[in-house]
């Protein structure tokens, strides 16, 4: 069951896996996110990670994390703040924030934390329970 | 009560063109589809601060039945 307030905490690893599978799946190899020199030339520490791999835990989360199964996604919004990096240890933290029972859709508002306290992207996503 | 549920469908719908009247039904107004039911639905209940039952949502044949539970969900 899923309650107005209800929150989740859940830890994700930026990891070299999740980085090479991310590019092997959908080939955005832009030197931004693949070329360190490329990337400390426009003034990040190293190769940023692509900002849809936080999409991903995303899912991830309303897939898995949940205390139901019969879940959809039927929107989101993500704004990304902060550049991720490789081995990056990040915190999803999300509450559910709207309860609409006639429709059967719930609003959570989350954003994600990086092990310096830092929030590198934060949104809502709206889930609706099939019947 | 029609223009504020107009201008609910042309937020919802992104189309600032949309005209409905009490007998206007899905298959009249294009991109009214199942997702976006349950986005109206939700505007709805947030333009008007009310909650619908599910039931009374799955008995709407118009907007007109959608104004009428509106209504009387406001003089509750």
């Amino acid at each position: 069951m899923i309650l107005l307030g209800n929150c989740y905490s859940i830890p994700f690893m930026v990891s070299t896996a999740v980085y090479e599978g991310f590019i092997a799946t959908f080939n955005d190899k832009n030197p931004l996110h693949t070329d360190e020199d490329f990337a400390i030339s426009k003034g990040f520490k190293g190769k940023v990670m692509h900002g849809n791999i936080l999409n991903g835990f995303l899912s991830y989360f309303i897939g898995e994390c949940l205390p139901v199964k019969n879940c959809i996604i039927h929107s989101q919004t993500i704004k990304f703040s902060h550049p991720v990096f490789l081995n990056d240890e990040l915190v999803l933290n999300a509450e559910v924030t709207e309860v609409y029972e006639s429709v059967n859709a719930y609003v959570f508002k989350f954003y994600f934390q990086n092990s310096d306290g830092k929030k590198v992207a934060k949104g809502d996503i709206r889930i609706g329970l099939l019947l | 009560m029609i223009s504020e549920i107009t201008s609910v469908f042309r937020d919802v719908l992104d189309n600032d063109k949309i005209v409905i009247n009490e007998k206007t039904v899905a298959d009249d107004i294009d991109d009214w589809d199942s997702l976006t039911h349950i986005e109206l639905v939700i505007g709805i209940e947030k333009r008007f601060k009310i909650k619908f039952k599910t039931s009374e949502i799955n008995s709407w044949a118009n907007v007109g039945e959608m104004c009428n539970a509106i209504d009387r969900l406001l003089n509750k």
